[in-house]
């Protein structure tokens, strides 16, 4: 009896196998997109909306459905989706955010090695591999980097008499001057009303990390945590003298308003700082039309500290492919996740959307040849450091910011900020 | 006697002012989301903050002077942020989704409601205060710690993405029931026992008898959940991932968390969400005020 | 009582033929029934037995009672506590409170009138959280908030509202306290009507001045009102999320982190479902006492009789 159902079931298992080598799959893939750039009727979505109908015509049978979601709710959807197991096939995301190592451990997102060859490997920057890779897997492909970078208002360098750093290089020393020089009255009532540097703390971005690791610390050094060792201290201390004794920065350094940091940057007048780090989509807003058009602006590194070379915190987007149960429409799904990473469409997104290109033939192409400012932000990519991996990272990275906040409030000093961060995440750590 | 009355007056008087002080206050709020959304672009954010917009404020005394082209300008610069709004986003469709939704759910509460009211407030049965209280103590539950598993079993029936996703958990709602039975209960059962007598069926006499009586009952617990259901946000934000089946608030959520920096779109398009809720409440007051009595007071 | 094991015991057949015999009860509640057992009760069930497990997206385990073990070992779980109660300390009394002022104000007013301020003080409830919660972040701004403008004229210097722990709390309460008590404000008026005038009468007559008369006869006869109220408000304010959730996300540093907040990033940034269930579980346990308690409080105060 047992026998003949095992037989039965060979037999079937046989069948399915060799149709599956001739039939392909039919079916509908499920794709989340956010908003990307307008074309003339200021449709976002219109790139991933011709690759699809590419797609479906050389590929009779299969539909894409494509689901349009806002950048900032992209995260909370993602993660409610996960946990109700109703998640899409194919997501722009990295791996270190709605999707995190946890869910990588259970099996969420489909390792892509297989689909790989070491020839296609090849082409991509080591970087941008390495932000999908957890555990010797790779768990999306690459489409394109992003550092973060200062915006300088050369405007109000200007007023101020103020030399910008020549070639976007400079020491903290240098910077910290020229920060304390921008900050100044420019209306003579006797209250300062600009200022030389302002940047925000908030959980899940990253915008003043740098700065921390300028005297070589890192957030997790051998599974530990690492902002507690001399070299983050004196780094944070740095930055917080910046606004607690020097006073160049204004009230609002540190805390989590993103909105008000960046029109106090940028919005046409509010404008009131003269430098802030921003991820490099703020390249695009200000060097773009509108209220936050900046006429003169420059793009920096970041400064150097006693590591001596400058660092910037970098990260990739990509495709992430979800868990699939049919092995054949897997097949399908990595090969329009493939489809929409080209070198041809990476050149696009550098030129367009105002991202890196993950691969190194789409970089060949010189992408930047009439933005400067891209390509000046483009050579930092070289000093970009990843965040760490860790399953509890959103974790960890909650207490320590929830620390910086209190930290560059003046509420805690820099010791007691982190020694009390380290407490928590020594426990997350294990 | 004279000297009585004045200090009556007085006291009214001072009582006049704080309540008009207050209610000012109060009203801030709100009145400021209308007066950015009309203000010029260059006088959202300036310090001081400007309390009436120049389109009202220097609208006549241009046109007076025969600065009509000045006068002009400053009515389009007023209507920049709702062009802007009816343009760019997919204010209108979000706006259809919010009515859809909300008159759905409301004309849906309203029948199943006033049916389980029914029987709960006028129906012999074994369980019936067992099953009324496990209702009414589910009222005491936090919504946002049911999400999760409220999203596995949306998911489950297959209508996430859907506008159902949105509906089936309002319609689910145990308030009305509540409000209602305390209602019906002010009910005197020989009006029922008539209309038995004379042979109506169970439910001729919930439709012909019960339900005329709940009128006003019924008014509440209408405006009640449409003004609930225009307002939610949360689930809805979770449940429906596609734009186009946003409602209102989650419109509104997603433009914040995009336009950093335009104060006056967002204020014109808080006004937008917020006018059907005023015009509903004016017209409507007097059940707001009858029924939330009833909820509470017999409660 | 429905589910009694069956056996030929004749008190069980009664039950069902009783029940036979009331079955257009059941059929009226039906519909509304099965929707609210999908919609809320599942997810109830589910999690009450999720608190007991450490949940997996393939799989889940048993862990007894270690979810609720971690809740009292988590430092983040105790602030939340300590700032849910001291919102609601304030914002529960205040709200009856005031309410219960505005009402007595405008209560000897004229019809007009009084249709008047209800209308206004209702009127921003109506709006949206959303819709509050941007205004009031545009207001607490430190260089462009019209709060700091005000203090500023009177010569006090801006307020870092939203942005230092001193305040971070404050501002949230304050949003509630100045958010005013519409529903509160409506049934306390029609209480209010409700009151027969010889009650005053016979008090005149004893020469009670106004004050007395709203002391000895107006409060006490107010009483079920206030009791819920109460109860209303003290559930409100102990679920707390969406004015935190849209205007200080819990912060700087975990300022203004309440319980729901605290139960909505364990649910949904770290996915742990078990730990969220079993702090839900207690929120739930606490509001229900609480009710209770302040239900015997108020109750067991002497005997009012009109």
């Amino acid at each position: 009896m047992s026998k003949k159902l095992n037989f039965l079931m060979v037999l079937v298992l046989v069948l399915l196998v060799s149709t599956s080598a001739f039939a392909s799959w039919k079916g509908t893939i499920t794709l989340w997109d956010a908003p990307r750039w307008g074309n003339e009727d200021d449709d976002k979505f219109h790139w991933i909306k011709d690759k699809i109908a590419e797609f479906e015509a050389s590929h009779p049978g299969v539909k894409i459905e494509l689901v349009e979601t806002p950048w900032a709710e992209l995260g909370e959807k993602l993660s409610v989706a996960i946990a109700g197991r109703a998640w899409p096939d194919i997501v722009p995301v990295d791996i270190s955010g709605a999707i995190n190592r946890n869910h990588l451990e259970q099996g969420v997102v489909e390792p892509l090695d297989a689909f790989m060859t070491s020839e296609e490997l090849e082409d991509f920057f080591p970087g941008a591999l390495q932000a999908y890779t957890y555990h010797d897997k790779l768990y999306g492909i690459p489409m394109s980097m992003t550092v973060h970078v200062m915006l300088l208002n050369l405007d109000h360098f200007e007023e101020a008499g103020v030399e910008p750093p020549v070639d976007g290089r400079w020491t903290w020393d240098e910077f910290l001057e020229k920060a304390k020089a921008l900050t100044f009255d420019s209306d003579g009532d006797g209250v300062i009303d600009k200022y030389g540097f302002s940047t925000y703390i908030l959980q899940g971005y990253y915008e003043a990390w740098p700065f921390f690791y300028m005297d070589g610390a890192e957030p997790i050094v051998d599974g530990k945590f690492g902002f507690n060792s001399p070299e983050a201290i004196s780094a944070i201390q740095k930055l917080v003298d910046l606004k607690l004794v020097h006073g160049a920065a204004p009230v609002e350094m540190g805390s989590s308003d993103v909105g008000g940091t960046f029109r106090a940057l940028a919005r046409e007048g509010e404008r009131h700082v003269a430098i802030q780090p921003w991820n490099t989509w703020a390249i695009a807003t200000v060097t773009g039309e509108g209220v936050n058009h900046l006429p003169n602006v420059m793009v920096a590194e970041y400064p150097s500290g006693d590591a001596g070379q400058p660092v910037t915190v970098g990260g990739a987007g990509g495709w992430v492919v979800m868990h699939q149960r049919d092995r054949q429409k897997l097949d399908v799904v990595v090969e329009f996740a493939k489809f929409l990473s080209t070198t041809e469409e990476q050149y696009t997104f550098a030129t367009e959307y105002g991202t890196f290109p993950a691969r190194k033939s789409a970089e060949a192409l010189d992408p930047f040849a009439d933005k400067p400012h891209m390509a000046r932000a483009a050579q930092m990519v070289g000093q970009a450091v990843p965040l760490p991996e860790h399953p509890n990272w959103a974790q960890i990275d909650d207490r320590i910011q929830a620390e910086l906040q209190l930290i560059f409030a003046g509420e805690k000093t820099v010791e007691q900020g982190m020694n009390d961060a380290a407490q928590q995440v020594q426990r997350l750590l294990r | 006697m004279l000297k009585n009355m004045k200090a009556s007056q007085v006291g009214l008087g001072l009582i006049y002012l704080v309540l008009i002080i207050w209610a000012v206050i109060s009203l801030i709020p709100l009145y400021w989301v209308f007066t950015t959304s009309i203000q010029q672009p260059e006088e959202v954010q300036i310090m001081p903050p400007r309390f009436i917009p120049s389109v009202i404020s220097q609208y006549l005394p241009l046109k007076m002077s025969g600065q009509t082209e000045r006068a002009q300008e400053l009515v389009n610069g007023a209507l920049e942020s709702y062009r802007l709004l009816f343009q760019k986003t997919r204010i209108s469709r979000w706006f259809l989704n919010s009515l859809m939704i909300s008159l759905t759910a409301t004309a849906g509460i309203l029948f199943l409601d006033s049916m389980a009211a029914f029987s709960f407030a006028k129906k012999q049965f074994p369980g019936r205060d067992f099953l009324f209280w496990i209702m009414v103590g589910t009222m005491t539950i936090p919504g946002q710690v049911l999400l999760v598993p409220l999203f596995m079993v949306v998911r489950e029936l297959g209508v996430v993405n859907t506008p159902w996703a949105i509906l089936l958990p309002q319609l689910s709602m145990v308030f009305g029931v509540f409000l209602l039975r305390q209602f019906m209960l002010t009910v005197p059962s020989e009006l029922m026992e008539a209309a038995r007598i004379d042979g109506a069926s169970e439910f001729g006499i919930y439709w012909r008898v019960m339900l005329p009586l709940a009128k006003p009952g019924l008014a509440t617990l209408g405006i009640l959940t449409f003004t609930s259901s225009w307002n939610s946000f949360l689930w809805p934000l979770i449940a429906v991932q596609k734009s186009e089946w946003f409602t209102l608030p989650v419109g509104l959520k997603t433009l914040q968390d995009q336009n950093l920096v335009n104060y006056g779109l967002l204020m014109s398009g808080a006004a937008v969400a917020a006018i059907p809720m005023i015009i509903v409440f004016l017209s409507f007051q007097q059940y707001f005020v009858k029924g939330l009595t009833l909820g509470g007071v017999k409660g | 009582m429905v589910n009694a094991p069956f056996s030929q015991d004749q008190e069980v057949v009664t039950m069902f033929k009783r029940m036979w015999k009331s079955r257009s009860g059941y059929l009226f509640i039906l519909p509304k029934y099965i929707l609210f057992t999908i919609f809320v009760l599942i997810p109830i069930i589910w999690s009450f037995f999720v608190s007991f497990q450490e949940y997996r997206i393939f799989g889940t385990e048993w862990v007894g009672l270690r979810n609720f073990q971690d809740a009292f070992q988590d430092d983040l779980f105790w602030v939340a506590v300590g700032n849910t109660l001291r919102y609601a300390a304030v914002v529960m009394p205040s709200t009856v409170i005031i309410a219960l002022i505005l009402a007595t104000l405008i209560h000897p007013l004229r019809r007009g009138a009084q249709t008047f301020f209800r209308a206004s003080f209702y009127l921003p409830t109506v709006a949206s959280s959303v819709v509050i919660a941007m205004v009031w972040r545009w207001i607490f701004q430190t260089r462009y908030g019209i709060a700091n403008y005000f203090l500023g004229l009177v010569g006090i210097e801006p307020i870092n509202w939203l942005h230092s722990s001193a305040w971070a709390l404050k501002s949230v309460i304050i949003m509630a306290v100045l958010t005013p008590p519409g529903v509160g404000i409506i049934l306390y008026l029609a209480a209010m009507g409700s009151i027969p005038e010889d009650l005053y009468e016979a008090a005149r007559i004893d020469g009670a001045n106004r004050f007395v008369q709203w002391w000895r006869i107006t409060l006490p006869l107010l009483k079920p009102t206030t009791l819920y109220l109460m109860i209303v408000s003290t559930i409100g304010s102990f679920q707390v999320f969406d004015q935190v959730m849209l205007m200080t996300q819990g912060g700087p540093g975990y300022a203004t982190t309440t319980i729901v907040h605290r139960i909505y990033n364990v649910a949904f940034r770290d996915f742990q479902f078990g730990y969220a269930g079993a702090m839900s579980m207690l929120l739930f346990v606490a509001i229900i006492t609480l009710a209770f308690v302040q239900s015997k409080l108020v109750s067991s105060d002497v005997e009012f009789k009109g």
